[in-house]
């Protein structure tokens, strides 16, 4: 193509001429056929209407702002060039390459791309020179700083003249090498002051500094040398050549003299003369220790370098090695010390290494070569000099037989890898199968797969015989249920095998006691806090007798049983129960298995027995517990009670609160620490910070750990008191528990606890939310007396409930064992499982029990309303920050209506409730009864939205996180506040003013029923973000444990309450 | 190691901090030392010059416990304010800020590598903290004791906490186990021996405990001095010839590692010894007291 060739020719041109305007004008006009459309558009042009090109002429410019500012490297230049030249802006840095090959300018690369990602901060530096014009430059010139000729110790300013001289001269005439002229070419024209003074010192130049007879010295220190090695090398044809050459150094004695002047003039300008040529630092000497190594790795080199290298200089060294480090001054002393270096003039010897050089040439030339190969030969062999290799040599290699192995040998190390890892987490669990439909099959399985896991793989067997011709228990042998009861099992050894490590807390001896807050403020003699309900350690100490006396069945136990005293007699009145009761009582503290039933009963049937065996293990509990307690000055008669019909469940609490330990006991004692282990999980992050290898990499998550102390088991229970919680049970269910006859440990020592010190209670603040999560759902149940939904939900609840404490609670077991055995359970439930039906009996009950109080409560709740708006300072915008106001209220208030509840007196129930009632739901009852049906029906409507979004909740909650827990209660919380923000919207509506009656109130709410009416909706979803809000504030509030604690014992025993509905 | 041996001459005195000196320790070559005190402030001594080099003034609370990596860039520190601080060196300047302790934080330490903060909370818990990474939410929590963990130790692949609640508890990671010491007695002040094999626990009844790590053997009672009421140190002398202890009537108590006899008092302070640190090679020991002042003792 002929215009492409053209296009070529005038790449890079600066300057267009005028004449070649005509023929692109004549161009111009053929390509707008068309022709050149079809170029690539790295070839096109752009031109003008007249057929110029545009975009040239950036020549001058472009060069030293492309090369400073913009291309980086010398090479780039020429890219610039291009991106200037007319070629067109469309041209990337490979096109221009190929191009500019063309041109024939060759001889750059295009830079190639380097990540600026890791070296970002790589700038030009940039001086002002770079923007400066040639002759702004030259008038700065005269202005910079610098030393003057005068004072120029090292000639540095002298150089630097020199340079600008020698950049100058080249501007002028350009030389074939571009660019700056290289700093070594360039001398300084004028000596140094150290040369003047030498010069004046008589020095001249090209001669050398040394004195002249130091020659001499060192000539006959090397003679000595060398003949010290002949010596010490045992080969004759050496030593001849030392002599010839000792004799031809006689000789060539004056020749030398002159050589060594003819020399030194050369040489005046001394570089470094051997380069460096290893990888060490500057002045390291590797052999420094170990010079004899330095010859044989010179001989190494020099070898290598071969014949390009001088000769002369490689048989040197090979030969006098001793020497070969004085090459030249400034290599540091390091390098210099060698065999002789001490009687060397280390500091002179800048010189001397020409000298030598130069006699040996002169000569021996011959001789060197002769022996070269031979010396060679030697090196090979690895002998130094001065050594020669033995003939035979003591020195052999040992070998020692591998050590035997026994035959029985198994190569396998247990290493103490993390703790149960195997057992717990990775064995495959079996698949979680739905529990069969025969709820009293359920019980049944679970119940046994407690046993079993408590008692080991020899109960199940036992039982299986036994219970072969029971269809009941098929399960066991394969049959319905096997699955389910294969995973429960292993839900029960899992828990089993974190009680068996609790359990030895409660074995320890008694000195050892794990030290409580409680003892320890004993010790340092603080004052004890006011106490709330129950204080921790006795919940601990309780639960670790119920844990050992879960384990008695396989544990021995020390203590003899043998003196039964007279009201350790429960069953006087049947002689031979009694005597069967004290068989029992001896198998089972003489330990091991117990066979299921004592031959005495023989003639009893299953259901008989099991039911025997119940009242057994109640009445050995009960003596058992009353000899700790003995000698306690807290006496629980209530609980010690023993009923024998078994009415005493086996559940933890009736212990006494071991406030009166034996605190003394921990001075006396020489402490003997305990260890115990567990496993813990470090994060992953932790181990790689640590730089440790995850010993938990690439296992699946750990089971959440069911922490190992003791009110952790309560703890683990939480997520079905998160259910529980918020369950929306009526508030009459509630007090229908507690009318019950209480006989349930739990509630018994809990309320015997907290009637104590009910009066303190109140001071104290609680977590808000947990109360709110246990109570604040009752004003609302009223409301929805009639809801059908409930009655699924509780089912639900009950379930889960049902589920999970017996597995928590493994001494519950035996009771639920024995109902399905088909045994009469005694009569601890009256109220078996309570439907909503039946609420309105229960309510009235309540109201009978809350009169006595109601002036009570009223009086309470009249206080609280003065507080309010004091504290509010006037009705508030924010309804749910009202209403969270008015909550914390109420939760004062429940809290002391928690104690009351829990304590046996009716009234003190009644008032609870009544309370609740007032604080929470003075309008919702007022207009329970005004409101129109309509109303009604449209929260309940939205009541139900609500609560199968709960269901929703429940749904995905696993009991057995508590972390979880907080989340449902959240979702409770979201729910109730959503109620309650129903409420106070009716109160702000209501509330202009501070007021504190509840008839003012009464009437406000009446009058605002209206407005309340069609607006609900939206409120309550708009409230809904804001109590969620207000909740994340109020979990991160610190909080301490022992409230949580206490609140958790309450839920607990509040849902076991409901758990007996 | 005889008993004359034992730092027992008082060469210096850093005077600095306003209100009690709560912690002092040496850095990791004994050149340098940090303390910090109830005026908020850290400061950097040397301490056989008797020169104060530099304060650290950031904490909002009283500063209770503070470290030094090992290549003294970086500090770490921690008090009443419930935070930690992660501090440059040389500038001063705090780095970063972990905040997420419920409680006073007591105790602090730089794992070997100084990526990890390990901090020890009144809230009961052990926290690790990522020096490396920008986050500031705590790598890890470990929330196992029961009451306030007053200090904390770190080794290559061991976290250890000794705590009100009478445990030291070591934090395997290797092996991903928690052991439990129980000494009935609430800890002050955990420390390690310099062979690694024992841990010194300062107990509130009056007395340092030395407990064999591997088998969890209480191997050494060391009484006669006080501490029933304060946060104070104990550490083993350089050589593990000795333990040396504050007490809280102002003396300085050695006794002897094997016999736990009492091998030297002197009365070192006008009050409470909060902390007693030991040179990593010489003998050489800082005392750290209630009434404001940092002794350097010496032989």
């Amino acid at each position: 193509m002929d215009s492409d060739e053209e296009d070529f020719v005038f790449f890079g041109t600066p300057i267009e001429r005028e004449e070649d305007s005509i023929s692109r004008k004549k161009k111009a006009i053929a390509e707008s056929s068309g022709q050149l459309r079809t170029l690539p558009a790295w070839k096109q042009e752009v031109r003008d209407d007249e057929g110029r090109r545009r975009f040239h002429g950036a020549f001058t410019g472009g060069y030293s702002a492309g090369y400073y500012n913009t291309v980086g490297s010398k090479e780039g230049i020429s890219l610039c060039w291009n991106y200037n030249a007319p070629v067109m802006d469309l041209i990337i840095n490979r096109h221009a390459v190929s191009v500019n090959f063309k041109n024939e300018c060759v001889g750059w690369a295009p830079q190639t791309f380097v990540s600026s990602r890791k070296s970002r901060a790589e700038f030009k530096e940039q001086n002002i020179l770079n923007f400066l014009d040639d002759d702004e430059k030259a008038d700065l010139e005269g202005r910079f700083l610098g030393t003057s000729s005068q004072f120029d110790t090292f000639g540095s300013t002298a150089a630097e003249i020199a340079r600008k001289q020698a950049e100058k001269e080249q501007k002028q005439r350009p030389s074939i090498i571009p660019g700056p002229a290289p700093d070594e070419l360039v001398i300084p024209a004028t000596e140094s002051v150290g040369v003047k003074l030498l010069l004046k010192m008589g020095w001249s130049r090209g001669r050398s500094i040394k004195d002249s007879h130091t020659d001499a010295l060192y000539d006959a220190r090397r003679q000595a040398r060398r003949a010290f090695i002949a010596f010490s090398t045992d080969d004759t044809k050496v030593k001849v050549t030392e002599s010839e050459r000792t004799k031809d150094d006689i000789q060539n004695f004056p020749e030398q003299s002159v050589n060594d002047d003819a020399q030194s003039s050369k040489i005046t300008p001394v570089y470094v003369l051997n380069s460096k040529q290893d990888l060490y630092g500057l002045g390291f000497d590797p052999y420094k220790h170990a010079p004899e190594f330095r010859e044989m790795k010179r001989s190494r080199l020099s070898s290598k370098t071969g014949p390009g290298h001088s000769k002369n200089f490689s048989t040197r060294d090979s030969l006098f090695g001793l020497k070969s480090g004085k090459a030249a001054p400034g290599f540091g002393i390091g390098a210099l010390e060698e065999l002789g270096a001490e009687d060397e003039d280390v500091y002179a010897t800048g010189y001397e290494f020409e000298e030598t050089y130069v006699q040996e040439e002169g000569e021996e030339p011959s001789v060197l070569t002769l022996e070269n190969p031979k010396k060679k030969d030697q090196k090979e062999h690895g002998n130094l000099p001065g050594f020669k290799v033995t003939s035979n040599s003591d020195y052999k290699m040992e070998r020692f037989e591998a050590p035997l192995i026994p035959k029985d040998f198994v190569p396998h190390h247990a290493f103490s890898g993390p703790r149960e890892i195997n057992r717990q987490n990775y064995e495959v669990p079996p698949p979680d199968v739905p529990p069969p439909e025969d709820s009293n099959l359920k019980l049944l399985i679970e119940g046994v797969a407690n046993l079993v896991a408590k008692c080991g793989k020899l109960y199940e067997d036992l039982s299986r015989e036994k219970n072969r011709s029971n269809q009941l228990f098929n399960f066991l042998s394969g049959g319905t249920g096997h699955d389910y009861y294969a995973r429960k099992l292993w839900e029960a050894q899992q828990k089993c095998n974190d009680q068996t490590r609790v359990q030895l807390d409660g074995k320890m001896p008694p000195g050892v006691q794990r030290l409580t807050a409680e003892s320890r403020g004993q010790i340092l003699g603080e004052k004890p806090l006011e106490k709330t309900f129950e204080d921790p350690s006795s919940s601990v100490s309780s639960k670790d007798i119920q844990l050992q006396y879960n384990l008695v069945d396989t544990f021995t136990k020390s203590e003899s049983f043998s003196e039964l005293s007279e009201f350790e007699k429960p069953f006087k009145d049947d002689p031979a129960k009694q005597e069967r009761f004290e068989q029992f009582i001896k198998a089972k503290y003489k330990g091991g298995l117990r066979s299921g039933s004592s031959s005495l009963a023989g003639n009893m049937s299953e259901a008989a027995r099991a039911q025997e065996r119940l009242s057994f293990e109640a009445a050995a509990d009960a003596i058992e517990k009353r000899k700790q307690s003995r000698g306690s000055k807290f006496s629980t008669p209530s609980s010690m009670d023993f009923i024998p019909g078994g009415v005493m469940e086996f559940t933890s609490g009736t212990v006494e609160p071991t406030k009166d330990q034996p605190v003394v006991d921990f001075k006396e004692k020489k402490l003997c620490p305990k260890r115990e282990e567990f496993q813990w999980r470090p994060s992953p992050l932790l181990c790689k910070r640590f730089d440790l290898v995850d010993p938990y990499m690439g296992k699946p998550a750990p089971a959440p750990r069911i922490r190992s102390k003791m009110d952790t088991l309560i703890f683990t229970s939480d997520s079905v008191k998160g259910t529980k919680v918020e369950e929306p049970v009526t508030a009459k269910k509630d007090i229908s528990v507690l009318q019950q006859p209480a006989n349930k440990d739990i509630t018994k020592s809990i309320a015997e606890n907290e009637t104590e010190e009910e009066v303190e209670v109140e001071n104290i603040e609680r977590p808000v939310d947990l109360y709110k999560a246990i109570f604040s759902d009752d004003s609302d149940d009223e409301v929805e007396d009639n809801n059908i939904m409930k009655v699924e939900n509780q089912e639900k609840k009950a379930e889960v409930a049902n589920n999970t404490l017996s597995r928590l609670r493994a001494g519950d077991f035996l009771k639920s064992l024995g109902k399905e055995l088909g045994i009469e359970v005694p009569p601890d439930t009256p109220y078996p499982t309570q439907k909503s039906g039946k609420d309105a009996p229960q309510r009235e009950t309540v109201n009978e029990y809350a009169k006595p109080d109601i002036m009570n409560g009223e009086n309470n709740m009249v206080s609280l309303k003065h507080d309010l708006p004091q504290d509010q300072g006037g009705p508030s915008k924010d309804d749910t920050g009202y209403g969270h106001m008015l909550d914390n209220r109420n939760i004062k208030t429940k809290g002391t209506s928690i104690s009351d509840g829990k304590s046996k007196s009716s009234k003190s129930n009644g008032e609870k409730y009544e309370d609740d009632r007032k604080v929470k739901s003075p309008l919702v009852s007022n207009q329970n009864h005004r409101s129109s049906s309509e109303e009604d029906r449209s929260r309940k409507r939205s009541i139900k939205l609500d609560r199968e979004k709960y269901d929703g909740y429940k749904k995905t909650k696993t009991p057995s996180t508590h972390r979880l827990d907080y989340r449902s209660s959240s979702s409770s919380e979201e729910d109730r506040s959503r109620k309650r923000s129903r409420h106070h919207r009716h109160r702000r509506h209501g509330v202009e003013s501070d007021s504190s009656s509840d008839d003012e109130r009464d009437r406000r709410s009446s009058r605002s029923k209206g407005r309340r009416e069609k607006s609900s909706r939206e409120k309550s979803n708009g409230s809904k973000k804001h109590s969620k809000h207000h909740k994340h504030g109020k979990h991160e509030s610190p909080s301490r444990s022992s409230h949580y604690r206490v609140d958790k014992e309450n839920s607990y025993s509040r849902k076991e309450k409901r758990r007996r509905e | 190691m005889s008993v004359e041996d034992l730092p027992q001459k008082e060469v210096n005195v850093l005077k600095g901090h306003e209100g009690g000196v709560l912690a002092a320790r040496f850095n990791s070559d004994g050149n340098y030392i940090l303390s910090c005190g109830k005026d908020r402030t850290i400061r950097l001594w040397n301490p056989h010059r008797g020169i104060h080099i530099k304060t650290y003034k950031s904490h909002g609370r009283e500063v209770r416990d503070v470290h030094v990596t090992s290549d003294n860039s970086k500090l770490c520190s921690c008090g009443g304010d419930r935070q930690v601080f992660y501090w440059d060196v040389a500038t001063g300047r705090v780095i970063r800020k972990f905040r997420g302790h419920d409680g006073e934080v007591n105790g602090v330490k730089f794992n070997e590598y100084s990526s990890v903060v390990v901090s020890a909370g009144y809230d009961q818990s052990l926290r690790a903290w990522d020096c490396r990474s920008h986050s500031t939410e705590p790598i890890q929590i470990i929330d196992t004791f029961a009451d306030s963990v007053m200090s904390v130790c770190l080794t290559k692949t061991e976290i250890i906490g000794g705590s009100v609640d009478g445990t030291v508890r070591t934090f395997d990671m290797r092996i991903g186990r928690e052991i439990s010491d129980s000494f009935g007695q609430p800890v002050n002040c955990i420390s390690m021996s310099n062979d690694g094999n024992c841990i010194l626990a300062g107990c509130l009844d009056s007395t340092v405990r030395l407990l064999d790590r591997t088998t969890g053997e209480l191997l050494q009672e060391y009484k006669g001095h006080t501490n029933k009421s304060y946060k104070l140190d104990c550490c083993l002398t350089n050589t593990d010839a000795h333990v040396t202890g504050g007490s809280e009537d102002g003396f300085v108590y050695f006794w002897d590692l094997v016999d736990a006899s009492v091998v030297s008092k002197f009365k070192a302070h006008a009050s409470v010894v909060t902390s007693v640190s030991y040179h990593p090679k010489d003998n050489c020991m800082i005392t750290s007291s209630v009434d404001g002042t940092i002794s350097v003792w010496k032989t």
